[in-house]
C-alpha cells in the first residue's frame, strides 16, 4: 500500500552496577524471564493473568538452576585452589 | 551534559539501504563502547572514535566489549534487533554513555548512541548494560 508510514526507531537500555559484588541470582532468573516469556501491556486480562502466573513458575525454576549451577562452579574452584596448594582461599570459597 | 538523548546514528540508516550491518547471530561483530561526560556522540556519529571514551582503568578496556547478537526477528509490526545484556566485570569506572559500533565494517561503523542520563558508577561489581525486550514498543533497535 503505498503512502504507508515506516520509522526505524531506538530503544533505551538500562544500567544495573554494584559495589564489591556481583548481580543476585533472582537479577539474572528475572533477566532470563524477560527473554523466554514476554508479557504485552496490553494482553487481555485472563491471558495476562495466566502468563504471569507460569512466569512466576519459571522464575523458581531458573532461580533454582541457576543456583546450582554457582554451585557446581564453586566446587570446580574450590578443588583447582585446592591442587595448586590454596587451601585458604578455597575454604573461601566454599563457605560462601 | 554532553550526552543529548539515545540516537540512531544518521549514516546507520544509509548504510542499512547498502547491505553494510549483518545483525544475525553468526553475522557481523558489534562492540559497545562506553563513554564520559565529555563525549558528543549524537545522531551525526559516523565511526567508533577514542574522544571521550572511558580510559583503560578499572577493567575498562578501549574499544569496549563485543556484545552477542541475537538472530533479529519479526514483531508484529516491526522488524526488531536484540543483543545479550552485557557485562563489564569487577568494574571499577563511571559512565555517562556507550556507542554500539559494528567492529566488522572496514570503518567501524556507528549503529547507535546510548545515552545513560545520569552518570552510572560500579566499583569493584559488575557494570552491566541489560538491553530491552525484543517488542514491537521497546527493542533496542526497530524497523517500522
Amino acid at each position: 500500500m503505498l503512502g504507508q508510514t515506516g520509522a526505524a526507531q531506538v530503544g533505551s537500555v538500562t544500567v544495573k552496577t554494584t559495589n564489591h559484588t556481583g548481580l543476585s541470582i533472582e537479577h539474572w532468573a528475572d533477566r532470563a524471564l524477560e527473554r523466554i516469556i514476554y508479557v504485552a501491556p496490553d494482553s487481555q486480562s485472563i491471558m495476562k493473568d495466566q502468563a504471569e502466573a507460569y512466569r512466576d513458575q519459571i522464575r523458581k525454576v531458573l532461580t533454582h538452576f541457576i543456583a546450582q549451577a554457582i554451585k557446581s562452579d564453586r566446587t570446580t574452584l574450590y578443588n583447582l585452589f585446592l591442587q595448586q596448594g590454596h587451601r585458604d582461599m578455597a575454604e573461601i570459597l566454599r563457605k560462601l | 551534559m554532553a550526552f543529548s538523548g539515545d540516537y540512531m546514528c544518521d549514516s546507520f540508516k544509509l548504510e542499512l539501504l547498502t547491505a553494510e550491518h549483518n545483525f544475525a547471530a553468526a553475522g557481523d561483530s558489534f562492540k559497545i563502547a562506553l563513554y564520559d561526560d565529555t563525549s558528543t556522540l549524537d545522531n551525526t556519529t559516523t565511526v567508533y572514535t577514542p574522544t571521550g571514551e572511558l580510559a583503560a582503568t578499572g577493567n575498562y578496556t578501549t574499544t569496549g566489549q563485543a556484545l552477542t547478537n541475537i538472530d533479529p526477528a519479526w514483531g508484529t509490526v516491526k522488524a526488531l534487533c536484540d543483543f545479550v545484556d552485557e557485562v563489564f566485570s569487577n568494574a571499577t569506572f563511571s559512565a555517562m554513555g556507550a556507542l554500539i559500533y559494528n567492529d566488522t565494517h572496514a570503518s567501524d561503523a556507528a549503529v547507535i548512541v546510548l545515552d545513560f542520563v545520569t552518570l552510572q558508577t560500579a566499583t569493584a561489581g559488575d557494570f552491566t548494560i541489560q538491553f530491552p525486550a525484543a517488542a514491537d514498543a521497546t527493542a533496542i533497535i526497530r524497523i517500522a
